[in-house]
């Protein structure tokens, strides 16, 4: 395994620097959020022409096979070039996948490629105003057509969705609905392919923190989903959603992670040479190295058993702390960049900072990951 | 090199046999003779550094090892007699100092010096490096007392021999330095798993407003660091070991630090009132964690090391890859 991905590594590397220009982003840092979609769609293109974006994906779906770690490098490498946002282009690998395992085996090889290539973009519609790391609470409903759920043709859903990261881009989104008793938590979820111009969806972005429009409100209103549409089992859903977590516990936060070194090597760049920055950049670089260690481990394990679970509970507390631990230090050693600083840098910088005060809340906040570490890692029993 | 199912069965073997001689109050040196310590450091040296650093991390055992394990990366024939004079406390540069006239040493030796006839000293002369072997008898050779009486530590001062050196490469010098890192980085991931035992034990176990405390979030979430903390370290371990070199080495010892800091202030936290005592363990392992922490070098000042050579270089490696 190794010695594969050594090989792939080194080939990809190459033919990346022989292509730098072409993958480079056209825009002026920090480019908007529409220039940062449309760079990784272009770049996604130039890849999938070149036969890289098909790498590690089944054959069926329309990829070229071999093991999913030539995905991740493949993320990884482009974040490490600033040719793509890792946050956005790792999205990749929470929707695929759930497509590939549980659509019907036609729909995922028409829409597969399509993610691939560039050709479209898909949301994730999970989380709800009153449901966050209370993900099973969640009540947007999905009823049959005619009320019989083994013979409706289509499926009438009625509800909202938050923090969907780029619903105003996507053209297909993965939806979590209710469809069992309004109490059946875990038991009465059943997910959805949506067309996202289906009639009845009004998509209202949200703007963050740093300013950008990342992610959107989505309203659904009677919107009419054909039954083929379903993926996995009625009331099936909450097997959809736990699937996603091995790979964005493995391939994501390896993109991720490339991207914070990449991000302090920046700093590097023109950080003062003094003791108190040594200090400040050698923390950073400590915590960064026993997250990529400990990631490189998760991933290895993934590949040699096929499943990784509560224990990335601890891969997802490193990397928010090693994500904030990074640009603490961009505060710390640039007085000034991220406060007052009006050029491209310090609005890309500022961006950026701002972005990573959120490292500890999305994908599971950080307590909610450490009552799982004690509950399940350390046996420590019930908290009731 | 030895098979995943006979490191399996070794460290169970090995662990179970050192944690019986701290019981027993044995010296833990002839018990690792016994074991073949010195075979299996020859044989797999990786394997043999884990296992035996690991368990006398976990049982708390005092030993000479190290001696074993540096002298072995520096080319030189193990033997019992055979003592290394190690860096002194939170340094890594060779003790020995050659300067034209002025020659001397001086670090920290194991409790192998207490018994051994030679000590061997790495001395850095300013253009290169070389060894030294040092009669015992000629060198002062003290206890250290210190926070640990029991980690068998000594102070040691001696002459040099300006002339009858053994030249000494820097890229063998910095392979002892890694594997001398990594050994006591696995001591200490040993002394870390145990003492999160010892507390996680404690909070199941004690009774406060009717309930084990080990139901209050505040208490769960303390040893839940612990547990990220120790396990990025055991994953810092294996790519040292993975990806060999002076650099991961250094960072496993620097995460080896951290984490023994904050594994030490939350177990103690949770430990509370009884861990403020000599009647529980804890004492030993936090008290052992001082004194070694500082061997080649502190988590801070490594911190520091790696920090400058970044800025200097004004390149971030990302050292490991998948």
């Amino acid at each position: 395994m190794s010695a594969e991905l050594a090989a792939y590594r080194g080939e990809l590397r190459a033919w990346l620097e022989a292509h730098r220009e072409e993958l480079a982003p056209r825009y002026a840092l920090p480019g908007t959020l529409d220039d940062h979609v449309a760079q990784m769609q272009r770049v996604k293109a130039i890849l999938f022409d070149a036969g890289w974006m098909q790498r590690g994906w089944p054959e069926r779906v329309g990829g070229s096979g071999g093991p999913p770690m030539l995905r991740t490098e493949l993320g990884a490498n482009l974040a490490a070039r600033d040719f793509v946002d890792s946050g956005l282009f790792s999205l990749i690998e929470v929707l695929a996948p759930t497509l590939i395992d549980f659509a019907r085996p036609e729909l995922a090889a028409e829409a597969v490629p399509k993610l691939l290539s560039g050709a479209e973009l898909w949301c994730q519609g999970f989380s709800e105003p009153d449901s966050g790391s209370d993900l099973a609470s969640l009540r947007c409903r999905a009823v049959p057509e005619g009320g019989n759920a083994a013979t409706a043709a289509r499926w009438i859903i009625n509800g909202q969705k938050v923090w969907t990261s780029l619903a105003q881009f996507s053209q297909r989104c993965v939806l979590l609905t209710r469809t069992g008793p309004a109490d059946s938590r875990h038991r009465g979820i059943t997910a959805f392919f949506v067309d996202m111009d289906t009639p009845g969806i009004t998509v209202r972005p949200i703007e963050m923190i740093n300013g950008e429009l990342e992610f959107a409100e989505v309203f659904f209103e009677d919107v009419a989903v054909p039954a083929e549409r379903m993926l996995g089992e009625l009331n099936g859903g909450w097997a959809v959603a736990m699937s996603i977590l091995p790979y964005e516990r493995s391939s994501c936060f390896w993109q991720r992670i490339a991207y914070l070194y990449r991000r302090l090597e920046r700093l590097v760049e023109i950080a003062p040479q003094d003791d108190r920055a040594a200090e400040v950049v050698g923390n950073a670089y400590v915590q960064l190295h026993a997250l990529r260690a400990r990631s490189r481990a998760t991933q290895h394990r993934l590949a040699a058993t096929g499943a990784i679970g509560a224990e990335t509970s601890i891969d997802k507390v490193l990397v928010a702390a090693g994500e904030q631990a990074v640009f603490d230090a961009v505060h710390r050693l640039l007085p000034g960049m991220v406060e007052i600083e009006d050029s491209a840098a310090g609005e890309t910088w500022r961006g950026e900072y701002l972005y990573s005060r959120a490292a500890t809340i999305y994908g599971g906040t950080a307590e909610v990951q450490r009552n799982i570490i004690a509950r399940r890692l350390l046996d420590l029993g019930s908290d009731e | 090199m030895i098979t995943a199912n006979e490191r399996a069965a070794m460290t169970e073997s090995v662990g179970a046999a050192i944690a019986d001689a701290v019981a027993r109050s044995a010296n833990v040196d002839a018990t690792l003779a016994e074991l073949g310590w010195r075979e299996l450091l020859a044989d797999d040296p990786d394997a043999a550094v884990e296992i035996v650093f690991t368990a006398l991390g976990s049982a708390n055992a005092t030993a000479s090892a190290l001696d074993d394990v540096l002298a072995a990366t520096l080319g030189f024939e193990l033997g019992a007699d055979l003592a290394i004079l190690l860096p002194n406390f939170a340094s890594w540069a060779p003790p020995g100092r050659i300067d034209g006239s002025h020659s001397h040493a001086h670090g920290i030796a194991t409790c192998r010096a207490a018994t051994a006839a030679e000590i061997l000293v790495a001395c850095d002369n300013e253009s290169a490096l070389n060894t030294s072997m040092v009669s015992v008898a000629a060198a002062e050779v003290t206890v250290v007392r210190g926070v640990d009486p029991d980690a068998g530590l000594h102070f040691v001062r001696c002459p040099i021999e300006t002339k009858g050196g053994r030249p000494l490469d820097p890229a063998a010098w910095q392979s002892a330095l890694a594997l001398g890192r990594r050994a006591v980085a696995y001591q200490i991931a040993g002394a870390c798993r145990t003492v999160l035992n010892l507390a996680r034990t404690h909070a199941l176990d004690r009774m406060q407003f009717g309930r084990p405390i080990a139901r209050f979030q505040a208490v769960r979430h303390k040893l839940a660091e612990v547990l990220v903390a120790v396990e990025s370290l055991d994953a810092a371990l294996a790519a040292a070991g993975d990806t060999p070199s002076p650099e991961t080495a250094a960072l496993a010892k620097a995460i080896a630090g951290r984490t023994a800091y904050t594994t030490a202030k939350h177990c103690q936290q949770v430990l509370a009132g009884i861990g403020f005592t000599t009647e529980h363990q804890f004492h030993r392992y936090l008290k052992r964690i001082l004194a070694f922490e500082g061997l080649f070098g502190s988590a801070d000042a490594i911190t520091h090391d790696i920090g400058h050579r970044l800025l200097a270089e004004r390149r971030v490696p990302t050292l490991i890859e998948l």
